[in-house]
């Protein structure tokens, strides 16, 4: 029977498929979180999340750890669609799974889906307002131009 | 509906790094140089274009140019060849790059950002190369590589962490430095770089700001220093026969968080009644110049010198930069000295040699403040900065280029109680940089720069959850003008702040009045207030 650590290893290495060959295979070998924040964050979030979608579905577990997998592919090269696509490559992982899970799972992961796209949202519209306070930083021009 | 929609599809297609294509999508890239400012420093080329473009308006001969560069550098600087031969692709660099972790692009390895280099130099330089063309991993020269080159060399941010790994040395970042002075020569610039060079050229500093606007921030610092502790300082500039000229990077004096460490670093200088002058015309330290070329960079530094020598003081002193301690520590002595007019520092106060600076006469305030302190002759109030959980970012330049890994952290520790580093692959020589330095700074670059900046933020969070930091300091102006916008996304609630305005925060006057805010305005506790 597939234990829910090989449903992780499973959808963490179809997510790194994602990213060129050479990089796919420092992402998922190399173990120090700091030398690798990106490997880490996928590995560490994606268990957290098939842990809540197998189990709980508790909102305030599943925020976070979706936080950092979908703030972290919002900046890099990926479209919105192949940035929250890593959720969908879960329902075949667990459709495939021996023996098959209930269902509701894919409904589940569905859900998921929408969440992981509001996500991408709310990091896109922040990346919007932290560019305006930026810019609000630099010309707050403070001493001279304050004065006048 | 056909099979192939309904599979998702989580593989890109592969790509060979010899291909040059690349994709200038908006956020990740820098826009070009406006041809006013291309102009203002009489470099070749002036035009509008963008990156975006698909004709990028090269000039007809651009290919001869960018080989005959090649070639004058190779014979010019013996670095150069070196790095382009030495390299053995033994991989330590690989994973170095905080561009290559944060992005998982290939050609962010250091290794290959120079093979890009690399393979038109083996192609055009070299007999193999010539007479094997691809089979001796040599490219041909193409407008495609032109803009390849542009893309990728303008995504390193020349932080040097990748060479700290190389077995051999090889500094990539003066590959990327010496990539970017062959772009210049057919007209490929940023206008975040060339605009404040330009402006340096104009006024002597990035922001253009004229002598009266430099005189008027600093006189405006003194009202506000007045306000909090009562105390007027002087606010002596362009004084000639002054013992120690001061040169700080011009964001300290307009921007925010800087502009705090400039009061810190008045009120220092008013305790231990420093002889010393602000100079209108040395009014940056910084230097965008190193961005473009080794020629600009001399062209905009000259400036230190020349205004040592006209006020005729015996010494410089310098204020909290990054890049700017890489060009005077590194290029300034033998670029534009010797400043064989100036004496070895001494500190007035202690009567320490900086043996150090014997050469460029010029020392890191830094190096300066931690002598006063291990000398005993500053008398410091910690408790002042008790909001303040800290911790230290060793800004690339100061930690890498020059060493200075201990004083900024001596400074902090009599200044503060509550300093915790962050883990020790992510600090000193091997600290990750903020991913905007090297003129990379810009809104239009933001996406690349939290892509850069990912594995330094990702050391603060980790210390902000475990240890409650809410506070980043660091001695680069790049660092604070960029990093509390990658804090803002990656650990929100992380304050950025220099090291001397905690060191002015604690500094305890002569005759000044009880304070009730730190230098940002902030009530201080009421037990600090009446100690």
């Amino acid at each position: 029977m597939a234990s829910s650590n090989d449903l992780v290893e499973q959808w963490f290495a179809q997510t790194l498929e994602s990213f060129p060959d050479l990089s796919a295979r420092f992402l998922a070998e190399e173990k120090d979180r700091f030398r690798n924040p990106v490997g880490h964050a996928l590995h560490t979030s994606m268990a957290a999340l098939l842990q809540e979608v197998l189990g709980n579905m508790d909102a305030g577990k599943i925020a976070p750890a979706l936080d950092a997998i979908v703030r972290i592919r919002v900046v890099q090269d990926f479209t919105p669609g192949e940035a929250v696509g890593f959720v969908f490559l879960l329902r075949s992982i667990v459709r495939g799974s021996n023996p098959p899970r209930p269902a509701m799972i894919e409904a589940r992961i569905d859900q998921l889906a929408l969440m992981a796209f509001d996500q991408y949202m709310r990091c896109r519209e922040q990346i919007a307002e932290i560019r305006a306070n930026e810019i609000r930083r630099q010309t707050r021009a403070r001493p001279a131009l304050q004065r006048k | 509906m056909p099979q192939e929609l309904l599979r998702i599809e989580a593989k890109k297609p592969g790509g060979n790094w010899t291909d040059p294509a690349v994709q200038f999508r908006k956020g990740v890239f820098c826009y070009s140089a406006a041809a006013k400012n291309v102009r203002a420093l009489d470099l070749p080329n002036p035009r509008d274009w963008q990156p975006f473009d698909a004709d990028w308006k090269l000039p007809p001969d651009w290919k001869r140019i960018l080989l005959e560069g090649m070639k004058e550098r190779l014979e010019k600087y013996r670095s150069f060849r070196l790095f382009m031969d030495i390299c053995v692709r033994c991989g330590a660099c690989a994973d170095k790059c905080h561009f290559y972790v944060g992005s998982g692009d290939p050609k962010n390895m250091p290794v290959v950002r120079a093979e890009l280099m690399r393979s038109v130099y083996r192609r055009y330089f070299t007999l193999t190369g010539r007479i094997f063309g691809r089979l001796a991993g040599g490219r041909e020269l193409t407008e495609d590589i032109v803009k390849e080159w542009f893309y990728y060399f303008y995504q390193c941010t020349e932080c040097r962490r990748c060479s700290v790994f190389c077995p051999y040395g090889i500094d990539t970042a003066e590959i990327t430095m010496i990539g970017r002075e062959l772009l210049n020569l057919i007209g490929c610039n940023t206008n975040w770089v060339l605009e404040p060079a330009a402006n340096c050229f104009r006024t002597g500093n990035h922001l253009g700001i004229q002598p009266h606007g430099f005189k008027d921030s600093l006189e405006f610092a003194a009202d506000e220093l007045e306000e909090i502790t009562g105390i007027r300082v002087d606010v002596p500039i362009n004084r000639k026969g002054a013992e120690i000229l001061f040169v700080m990077p011009s964001a300290d004096y307009f921007a925010e968080p800087h502009y705090y460490t400039l009061l810190g670093y008045m009120m220092l200088f008013h305790e231990i009644g420093l002889d010393f002058t602000f100079s209108a015309f040395a009014s940056e330290g910084g230097n965008f110049g190193l961005f473009s070329s080794h020629e600009l960079m001399k062209r905009l530094n000259a400036k230190v010198y020349e205004e040592a020598k006209r006020l005729g003081v015996k010494w410089i002193l310098g204020g909290e930069c990054g890049h700017m301690w890489r060009v005077l520590h590194q290029y300034m002595d033998t670029m534009n000295g010797p400043a064989d007019f100036l004496e070895e520092p001494v500190s007035p106060i202690t009567g320490t040699k900086f043996e150090n600076a014997r050469s460029t006469r010029m020392v890191h305030i830094c190096e300066f403040t931690a002598d006063l302190i291990h000398s005993g002759k500053l008398r410091l109030d910690a408790s002042r900065n008790d909001r303040w959980r800290v911790t230290y970012h060793d800004s690339c330049n100061p930690a890498r280029s020059m060493g200075l890994l201990e004083e900024p952290r001596y400074i902090i520790r009599n200044a503060c109680h509550r300093f915790f580093e962050m883990p020790e692959n992510t600090i000193r020589e091997q600290t990750f940089c903020c991913g905007s330095g090297a003129g990379l700074g810009t809104d239009e670059n933001l996406e690349m720069r939290l892509r850069g900046g990912f594995p330094r933020a990702n050391a603060v969070k980790y210390v902000q959850e475990k240890h409650g930091v809410n506070l980043l300091a660091c001695i680069c102006a790049i660092d604070k003008a960029t990093l509390p916008t990658l804090l803002e996304y990656w650990a929100p609630g992380v304050e950025v702040g220099g090291v001397h305005e905690l060191l002015g925060n604690a500094l305890v006057m002569r005759g000044e009045k009880p304070r009730t805010t730190d230098l940002r305005g902030e009530p201080l506790s009421a037990e600090v207030t009446h100690a």
